[in-house]
């Protein structure tokens, strides 16, 4: 166990420190410069924007800024090109804003994945199961923008409430419990966008792997034992089924960055994706960087905690 | 089955508990009922955050919105677009004049003469009965002292780069063993001051003044060099114009501190510092130095005739005693950076900005919102308002929801929005030219457009007024020339080119260009074919694109569009001068200054004038009006060079676009009369087209009031 | 996930028949594929789509196409679906095929449905060309690592595509001299080892020929180390990244997406191969002396193709909705290439005034989307043993 541990976290420093050469390579080879002066604005002079790229490191062979940027990232020094203020800090800022759509949306996946995925696999063949596969593929089909106006749209114009941002603009000071129910109500819809993708893929597997357990010698077994079928669903065939979802709380991680761009955009969210998109479309390569290579580090934690927790669950394997 | 139930109550609990919080939140109607305080709130949306709260740093539209609110300036434009005093009370513009004693050059009938009799000879003059040029007669009326100035000797060191070969630049010594020089102090600044004087001096007097044997340079440099150097040293003739303004007493910064002169003298430095990257810098070189007089009063000079100056010190000044060095030193130690390499931009101050103006900032949520709160000692009496948001929502569609839910009094409102938002007897909406004009321009440099009447043939084949009408929803006017449509310095006389594709093809024809079989124009065997380009991301742009490429299909032109990247439209394509057409937009000031627009001089990569617009009559109008500090001469000029560029059709100019911006009715202008009592207005915008010039006497109301004359 | 999902497919897909003639094998596979309805119906929708964007290409191209969709009417903007063209404003050759705006108009007058012709092609090819590229990739990578995998690369091989990678990158960095200097370098040393390897050279001492033939790295190891790194980039964001900072056309968009979706299909194939690798057909055919190349193309890739199809299908569907995904950023398909993408995401702007601009393009691609992913997973029970036993 220790040693599979050590091998693995050695191979996964391996790894990252390849991440960080690609993603930087990528970054820095790309044409063009960074935004931070704008081309067209006169006021600008050549000599204005050479001191800025002295400024920034930006004279350097990449080598030497690769090693500036890493030494910067690691004592916390980097700064945004754009506004000046440490990366860490806002980062950290946009991480726990981001927390919060994260938390929401996991747990309604998965809380609802449970439920219909099993249903379907006791129904399998039904409408029900039908209908559920059929809404589970719409769900994914559907442009996930495109579906947010919707639901945008619908909301605001028969409810008359606001669904953008964190909050109630002009709510003033309310009581706790307001201001609670408030952000809640704002956390509602770019969750529940969020989450619909995972929802429909998430029971899809567990519908399949109900059915797999449940063609299995010992569940045909319990049956013909005359166990009660709704004992044999949830007792039997469930514990097993189970088993590989353990693993899949290590890989949800990585979830806390990717994807939410678009959703992040519309609602005025000022999470993490759009932050890293900002940082893209002004080429702040600082805030692009950190956000990859944090959003590496966490891929690469999840797999490793899903590993360990494959073990942990599994007698049989051994790593 | 536990193990069910709970699979089934789980889910069921957290939905029912994320949705009923849908009571919670108030509606639009509500909004004010559950909180009154909601009233004195305004919310406006914007899609892009600020970057950085320092007027002298920052070079983006939203910082500078914020700016305006928490920085004042010395000076403002009024409704009408005049200037007004801010932090300044009053000011005042002369000039001082001087030239050096030319002991070459022979006066007319008195041969060569002293200092002393040239005073006396221009004392004379000005006693003299009117001569019969208005213009000579004018600048001699307008001089009020003539002072000798002593001959003194003085050195200048300064560092000189060698040739073209980089390196280390040198150091210089120049030795100047000046000749007496006059100064003439002016009532009112006077470019032809010069030539009205060589009139009584002399045609040469000025001209073959030769600085070369007063000066010694160690160690020499080239002789091309040399003459640059000592006509700095030595100018001939020399303009300074001169601005002191007389400013406000008992204005506060919003942390107490007192405002006054320094801070004004301070804010000059911090521009000019090469440490902090100014993006004004160009405006204030012109500057030559500034003093303070007293600490209510300041004195600008400057180095040459720079007419737009005035209107530059309508920049938030910013305080001293917060930003000088010794500020920033302890700043710099405080935060651990080496105090030798922290300048302006690293400061906290950007973030957490102070000045005088209406507003105190309070707090800025990247990405989320600026929340600014009334300065109640705001020295024109405090805005009704007492909050004020800046929300940043990127997306314009989800800005409009969030006006219809009441979180958001104003937004960047769309004409097709405003269109449907006007029937809405819930919202006010407003509209007005804004400054700045949309355009297509042509690659001068280039064939076919180094031909007029390609130019003008192109002009006429796109319907305009069909453009503003359908594509801008009637929210925009079209523009002939590259003035400001709503000042004076717009020729109104000028007629739009008219739509008229035949009258098109007509020009196109007596430049050689005939329709083939196929329909297309050739000339020569050649194809007229071009590639229209703009960059993406703008909306508007795109559709011009696709009419124009339409248009242009109809009467046989062959055109290729292409829509690239903002830097890549200006880096590869429009500084290296590597287009056909393009369709772009300027924003402009309001101050008439073309020079870098278009200037001959300005045709060179990554200059503006990038059309290659060459014209030797403009080119003089330009320099006239950047020098001349007479509104009406000025805009007499103006007229003319508006006349030239409309002539020659170096753009096609499309349209100037209006803003358009929908409030809740319920926000109105709240006034006290002379008895103390409360009246309601609505708000109009001002004759140029502002709708926010009253914005500190804004108030929302709970319930739409009565206006008086409305019945 | 995916791993997991590969290494299921090779138990379950683990007993092929090769003797089992091939048509019976189509046939049962249709009239399976006829027993499931939905996909069955993905797979008719899949087909209509495909030929609505093969006409699209042929009527709305040319000089003269039959719907042509950059004529601009600006009195005619924002008309709604089935809504006659204003005969008397519009000059005879402007007015849309059968005088009717089958979809309506946008905001420009442009008629929608000749625009949707259009940009079922582009949006079609977008799809395919990205899927293309990545399948090529992962077949390529996935193959070798899975039949090669247990062959090592050596030290001298690892040392040589340094020094060509190195002088490679520096030549396009700018740096030519130098780049040009290592890469006539590497090219003598390649000539040498080859040399060396011919006639063992006994001057030179045996601790340098053992050094650099130390086998450093399988090469199967080497592959899924890459594909592990490659995993660690957040997809959308990673294509986010390049295709904002590439110049915006159509193939950077193509490539991008290709080329960061490869990963699945390289794992994927490689279990297929690692499993196919020790089946007995493949085994007589070695022993048989046939050609690696001809066991390779003729009788591994084809019994490995069909899965790898099937998360093709799908990934089609996915590199469409990523495209629209992108319009709406801003940095899609620039124009004159419409696809459904930017029709929907300029459309969204007019969504209270012209609600059509927005529905038509995003219920299509809802629609198209659906039926890939319907077909793709019929497919994949077809596909599976396991599933067609039972049934």
């Amino acid at each position: 166990m220790l040693s599979f541990i050590a091998r693995n976290s050695i191979q996964k420093v391996i790894t990252l420190f390849f991440v960080s050469v690609i993603s930087f390579l990528v970054i820095h080879l790309a044409p063009g410069e960074p935004s931070q002066v704008d081309p067209l604005n006169p006021k600008f002079t050549p000599e204005m924007v050479e001191r800025f790229r002295q400024q920034f490191h930006l004279d350097q062979p990449l080598t030497i800024q690769y090693a500036y940027f890493y030494r910067d990232l690691f004592t916390g020094k980097t700064v945004s090109w754009k506004d000046n203020q440490p990366v860490l800090k806002k980062v950290w800022e946009r991480f726990k804003n981001s927390l919060w759509l994260f938390v929401v949306g996991t747990l309604l996946t998965w809380t609802l994945s449970f439920p219909i995925g099993i249903r379907s696999a006791i129904f399998r063949g039904g409408p029900y199961d039908r209908s559920a596969t059929f809404f589970s593929y719409l769900l994914i089909s559907i442009p996930g923008f495109f579906f947010a106006y919707v639901l945008i749209i619908i909301v605001v114009t028969t409810l008359h409430v606001p669904v953008i941002d964190m909050e109630t603009f002009g709510l003033g000071s309310p009581p706790w419990y307001r201001w609670v129910m408030d952000r809640i109500w704002h956390l509602l819809l770019p969750s529940l966008l969020g989450a619909t993708g995972g929802i429909a893929v998430l029971s899809r597997y567990v519908r399949s792997q109900m059915m797999e357990v449940e063609s299995q010698d010992y569940v045909r077994t319990a049956r013909a034992k005359g166990v009660p079928e709704e004992q044999v669903h949830y007792k039997h065939a469930l514990r097993n089924a189970l088993l590989p979802f353990v693993t899949m709380f290590g890989l949800i991680l990585p979830g806390l960055i990717g994807g939410s761009v678009i959703i992040e955009s519309i609602f005025a969210w000022p999470g993490m994706g759009r932050m890293a998109y900002e940082a893209i479309l002004a080429r702040d390569y600082p805030i692009v960087l950190t956000v990859n290579f944090i959003s590496a580090v966490l891929v690469l934690v999840g797999t490793f905690i899903s590993d360990v927790l494959y073990m942990v669950v599994d007698p049989r394997i051994r790593l | 089955m536990t193990i069910r139930k709970i699979l089934i109550i789980v889910p069921a609990l957290i939905i029912v508990f994320l949705l009923q919080s849908y009571f919670w939140v108030p509606t639009y109607e509500q909004q004010s009922r559950g909180n009154p305080d909601r009233l004195n709130e305004y919310i406006t949306a914007s899609i892009g955050d600020a970057s950085l709260l320092n007027p002298i740093l920052s070079a983006d539209s939203a910082s500078s919105e914020i700016n305006n609110l928490v920085y004042e300036g010395l000076i403002d434009y009024n409704e009408d677009l005049r200037f007004r005093g801010r932090l300044a009370r009053s000011w005042k513009i002369y000039e001082e004049a001087f030239f050096y004693i030319n002991d070459n050059a022979s006066v007319p009938s008195m041969g060569k003469v002293g200092p002393e009799q040239i005073i006396e000879l221009l004392l004379k003059a000005k006693k003299r009965i009117p001569p019969s040029n208005p213009q000579e007669k004018a600048s001699l009326e307008n001089i009020e002292e003539i002072v000798l100035l002593p001959a003194k000797e003085f050195v200048i060191t300064r560092l000189e780069k060698e040739g073209k070969t980089p390196g280390q630049p040198k150091e210089i010594t120049i030795r100047v063993t000046a000749p007496p020089r006059i100064k003439l102090v002016l009532k009112e600044v006077d470019q032809f001051l010069f030539q009205s004087l060589s009139r009584i001096l002399g045609e040469d007097y000025f001209r073959t003044f030769n600085g070369e044997k007063y000066v010694r340079i160690t160690p020499e440099i080239d002789p091309v060099k040399r003459s640059k150097v000592v006509q700095e040293a030595l100018p001939p003739t020399e303009h300074n114009p001169v601005i002191i303004f007389q400013l406000r007493p008992d204005v506060k910064f919003h942390d107490g501190h007192p405002f006054d002169a320094y801070d004004v003298k301070f804010t000059y430095e911090a521009i000019m510092n090469p440490k902090n990257l100014s993006p004004r810098l160009s405006d204030y070189e012109p500057v030559k130095e500034v003093t303070v007089v007293d600490p209510l009063t300041v004195r600008i000079i400057y180095k040459r005739l720079y007419s737009p100056a005035l209107g530059t010190w309508a920049m938030g000044i910013l305080p001293e005693h917060l930003l000088n060095d010794e500020a920033l030193k302890k700043e710099a130690i405080q935060s651990g950076k080496d105090p030798d390499k922290f300048s302006m931009r690293q400061s906290r101050f950007n973030r957490h900005p102070i000045g005088c103006g209406p507003f105190v900032f309070k707090e800025w949520k990247s990405d989320q919102y600026i929340l600014l709160e009334r300065y109640d000692q705001y020295w024109e009496g405090p805005p009704h308002y007492s909050r004020f948001y800046y929300r940043i929502i990127p997306d314009p569609l989800t800005q409009e929801m969030e006006f219809y839910a009441g979180t958001a009094d104003a937004y960047a409102v769309r004409p097709h929005q405003v269109e449907r938002l006007k029937q809405d007897p819930t919202y006010q909406s407003f509209s007005g030219l804004s400054f700045g004009y949309s355009y297509i321009g042509y690659n001068m440099r280039r064939e076919p457009f180094n031909d007029p009447r390609v130019r003008r043939a192109l002009g006429m084949a796109i319907d305009v007024d069909k453009i503003i009408e359908y594509v801008l929803f009637g929210q925009g006017e079209r523009i002939t020339g590259p003035f400001v449509k709503q000042t004076d310095y717009y020729n109104k006389y000028i007629q739009p080119l008219p739509y008229d594709p035949q009258g098109a093809l007509k020009l196109l024809e007596e430049a050689g260009w005939r329709r083939n079989p196929e329909g297309w124009l050739e000339k020569n065997g050649k194809r007229l074919q071009f590639t229209l380009i703009t960059n993406s991301g703008n909306e508007l742009r795109k559709a011009i694109l696709t009419v124009a490429q339409d248009a242009w299909k109809q009467i046989g032109i062959d055109v290729r569009t292409d829509i690239l990247e903002w830097a890549v439209f200006i880096q590869e394509r429009v500084n290296k001068l590597d287009f056909d057409a393009l369709i772009l937009g300027w924003s402009m000031g309001i101050e008439p200054d073309l020079y870098q627009l278009w200037h001959s001089s300005q045709t060179n990569p990554y200059q503006l004038n990038f059309v290659g617009f060459k014209n030797e009559a403009a080119d003089d109008l330009i320099i006239k009006i950047r020098q001349e500090y007479d509104h009406d001469q000025q805009v007499a000029y103006c007229h003319r060079l508006h006349e030239i560029i409309a002539k020659e059709q170096p753009y096609t100019f499309l349209y100037v676009s209006k803003w358009t911006a929908v409030l809740d009715k319920r926000i109105v202008v709240k006034e006290t009369d002379a008895e103390g009592k409360v009246i309601y207005k609505k708000i109009t915008p001002t004759k140029t087209g502002n709708y926010m010039f009253y914005f500190n006497r804004w108030i929302k109301l709970p319930e739409t009031p009565l206006f008086s004359g409305e019945g | 996930m995916i791993k997991a999902y590969s290494e299921n497919y090779f138990q379950k897909t683990g007993i092929e028949k090769p003797l089992a003639p091939r048509e019976s094998r189509w046939r049962e596979g249709w009239s399976l594929l006829k027993r499931n309805r939905l996909a069955f119906v993905g797979l008719v929708i899949f087909l209509f789509f495909f030929l609505t964007a093969l006409a699209g290409l042929f009527l709305t191209s040319g000089t003269k196409p039959v719907f042509d969709p950059a004529v601009v009417r600006l009195e005619e903007k924002l008309r709604p679906p089935l809504s006659h063209a204003k005969l008397e404003i519009l000059s005879s050759d402007r007015v849309p095929r059968l005088g009717l705006y089958l979809f309506g108009t946008d905001e420009l007058g442009r008629d929608v449905f000749s625009r949707m012709m259009q940009g079922a092609w582009v949006s079609l090819t977008v799809g395919f060309v990205a899927v293309g590229i990545a399948v090529l990739i992962g077949i390529l990578l996935g193959g070798i690592s899975g039949y090669y995998g247990q062959n090592s690369i050596r030290t001298d091989q690892i040392f040589l595509g340094v020094i060509l990678l190195v002088g490679g990158s520096l030549v396009v960095m700018g740096i030519t001299s130098l780049g040009i200097i290592l890469l006539v370098i590497g090219g003598l040393l390649l000539i040498f080892l080859r040399w060396l390897k011919k006639r063992p050279v006994k001057g030179l001492s045996n601790a340098w020929t053992r050094l650099l033939s130390i086998r450093a790295i399988s090469i199967d190891t080497f592959i899924m180390r890459f594909v592990d790194i490659m995993l660690c980039f957040p997809s959308f964001f990673l294509i986010l990244t390049v295709v904002a900072l590439l110049p915006a056309s159509i193939y950077n968009i193509m490539i991008v997406i290709g080329l960061t979706s490869w990963m699945g299909t390289t794992r994927f194939v490689r279990a297929e191969f690692l499993s196919l690798r020790d089946q007995d057909f493949v085994t007589a055919a070695r022993a048989l002396g046939v050609s690696d190349r001809r066991i390779i193309f003729r009788h591994m890739i084809p019994n490995a193709i069909a899965p790898v199809l099937v998360s093709a299908t799908i990934s089609i569907a996915t590199a469409i909705l990523t495209e629209a995904g992108l319009s709406f950023l801003g940095l899609g398909v620039p124009p004159p290439h419409a696809t459904w993408g930017n029709i929907l995401s300029d459309g969204k702007n007019f969504i209270f005034d012209a609600p059509w601009l927005t529905f038509i393009p995003g219920v299509a691609i809802l629609i198209v989307v659906l039926s890939f992913n319907l077909f793709g997973e019929g497919l994949r029970d077809i596909l599976n043993p396991r599933l067609r036993e039972r049934s």
